[in-house]
């Protein structure tokens, strides 16, 4: 019972770390490989926000949703738009910024254990035999809301629908007057923005470091390799099976082989079905 | 409305289009006639305004040189170097060639992709009349673009463009691959569209048969050089345009 309960958020956390990398990954075809330092930015933003600052949670929760949003915008503009359609320098470039982003707060003297996150409700409750705290309960609500949301969202918008039409075929999206830089940068904003979402949601269930955000990418990466890059049935899918072998993996065997399921995920769907679960389907299936 | 002067464009060193000039006035139905790789596209996406944004983002990328020399004019201003998205407001579009719907989407979200820039007002009453105009559309408005037929497809392209709002409405080969039938239902429904809508036409074609009898004046293009122009029953009475696109 546990272990599917935990199972089952476990794959929820997946399913929202992959959430904003598969989002801008689908509409715009760039890998944004900043997508962890985005997370621990965020992190850090609002710790600083209410230690710092003392402001209120809230409010510091939508000044970092809204600054994690520009930065993504702001990547593209900087670096993304001249190298557009160069996918390894594509790669290169977001990476580079993301660990530059992540060794700054190392330098200024954010390491160790003492930064972490208020969760939204505190508490337990109790499912059958087993206690969840009411932040996993939350992760669990989020992830189905916010997937929800972005399958609404990208089909009764018009920012959505030109998410949709850039994802499918570009120059025929630019004859009905959708500018691709700027939808594209959009992309990137809402992914980031969705990325800095899961780091709030996240990130009280233990500390912030940077460190982690490598870890976010990894995972991030798992999930949308696994599952096929840009479809997102296969993200579902591919956070249930690593979310659940994840799960098992610590309840069997000890906490810190986790991170080695989603390396063994990588390496078994490279080897066997590069192009991941849902691949093929994504030739007529929806991308975003 | 148009004015094409003298314009030249080159992909790298190869010339796709030489010193073409063309005029087209309000309310004009005009053909590009020419065969494959004559340059038709080139001349439309240079007149949408795709042949900009492909230079830029090939720049970018460091990819293919393309440079582009003479002006285009439209409504007495200089579009040239203008940004597709605005020549589209001012009510320039292009219905691309090979029947360019969003194939992963349903009929009703290509519609609604189409009318981005549009009022939603304004979409749903074009699709009134729109999806009236094509009971076909109507019956598959729920099904994936890619899953239709390539009339079907073609038939929604023309109404996405329609749903966009042109003044100048410019169609690339939209009988390319099409069986004669089909072929005559498209032209139909051109030449109903423009009368209901006062639309200006430009329409390309490699087969002359379709289009000849329907178009006011016509443009022969080879190898990107212009190499005949008249008027509809000009060229089916010119004995070149007759041996080279009527085949008699
Ligand atoms: N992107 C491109 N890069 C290089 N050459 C091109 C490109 N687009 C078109 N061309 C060349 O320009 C010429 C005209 O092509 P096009 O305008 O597509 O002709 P058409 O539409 O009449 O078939 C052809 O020789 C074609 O090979
Ligand atoms: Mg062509």
């Amino acid at each position: 019972m546990g272990i599917l309960i935990y199972g089952f958020i476990n794959s929820a956390i997946l399913a929202l770390l992959a959430m904003g990398f598969n989002l801008t990954f689908g509409i715009s075809g760039v890998a944004n490989f900043a997508y962890g330092a985005i997370y621990v930015f965020t992190g850090f933003l609002v710790w600083i926000l209410i230690n710092s600052f003392a402001l209120g949670y809230w409010i510091s929760v939508l000044i970092s949703l809204c600054l994690a949003f520009l930065v993504g915008v702001f990547i593209f503009y900087a670096v993304i738009r001249r190298i557009k359609g160069m996918a390894l320098s594509e790669v290169i470039a977001t990476f580079g910024v993301g660990i530059a982003g992540m060794e700054l707060f190392r330098y200024f003297g954010f390491i160790g254990s003492k930064y972490g996150l208020p969760p939204i409700f505190g508490g337990n409750v109790s499912i059958g035999h087993v206690t969840v705290d009411l932040q996993r309960i939350m992760i669990g609500v989020m992830a189905v809301l916010l997937t929800l949301f972005v399958y609404l969202f990208t089909r009764h918008t018009k920012i959505g629908l030109a998410f949709r039409a850039i994802a499918q075929d570009e120059r025929t999206a630019l004859t009905f007057g959708i500018n691709s830089d700027k939808t594209v940068a959009l992309s990137m904003g809402f992914g980031s923005a969705l990325g800095a979402a899961s780091a709030i949601l996240i990130l009280p269930l233990g500390n912030i470091t940077v460190e982690g955000g490598y870890d976010v990418l990894l995972n991030a990466l798992a999930v949308c390799i696994v599952g096929g890059l840009g479809s997102s049935v296969g993200i579902m899918v591919a956070s249930g099976l690593i979310g659940y072998a994840q799960t098992a993996t610590a309840f069997f065997l000890e906490t810190h082989w986790m991170m080695l399921v989603s390396l063994i995920a990588i390496a078994m769907i490279l080897t066997v079905k590069p192009s991941g679960l849902f691949s093929q389907q994504k030739e007529l299936e929806e991308r975003v | 409305m148009l004015e094409v002067r003298n314009l030249m464009v080159f992909f790298e060193n190869a010339l796709a289009l030489n010193d073409f000039s063309m005029e087209v006035a309000k309310r004009e139905l005009i053909g590009i006639l020419g065969p494959n790789s004559a340059g038709k596209t080139t001349l439309m996406n240079a007149i949408s305004g795709l042949l900009v944004d492909i230079r830029i983002k090939e720049m970018r990328r460091g990819g293919e040189r393309i440079s582009m020399y003479g002006s285009i004019d439209y409504e007495g201003k200089d579009i040239t170097w203008t940004d597709p998205s605005e020549r589209v407001k001012r009510g320039i579009v292009l219905c691309r060639e090979r029947h360019p719907v969003f194939k992963e989407s349903s009929v009703m979200e290509n519609l609604k992709i189409a009318g981005y820039l549009m009022p939603r007002s304004h979409i749903k009453k074009t699709l009134e009349y729109g999806l009236e105009l094509f009971p076909n559309l109507k019956r598959l408005r729920h099904k994936k673009a890619g899953f239709m037929s390539g009339g079907e497809q073609q038939m929604l392209a023309i109404l996405m463009g329609i749903v966009a709002n042109p003044k100048l409405f410019l169609l690339d080969e939209p009988l390319l691959g099409l069986s004669p039938m089909i072929q005559k239902m498209v032209m139909d429904t051109v030449l109903r569209l423009r009368s209901d809508l006062s639309l200006t036409i430009l329409i390309t074609e490699q087969f002359a048969r379709p289009v000849l009898p329907v178009i006011d004046r016509g443009y022969v293009i080879e190898n990107g050089i212009l190499t005949v122009k008249g008027t509809g029953p000009e060229l089916m009475e010119n004995p070149e345009v007759k041996a080279a696109y009527l085949g008699s």
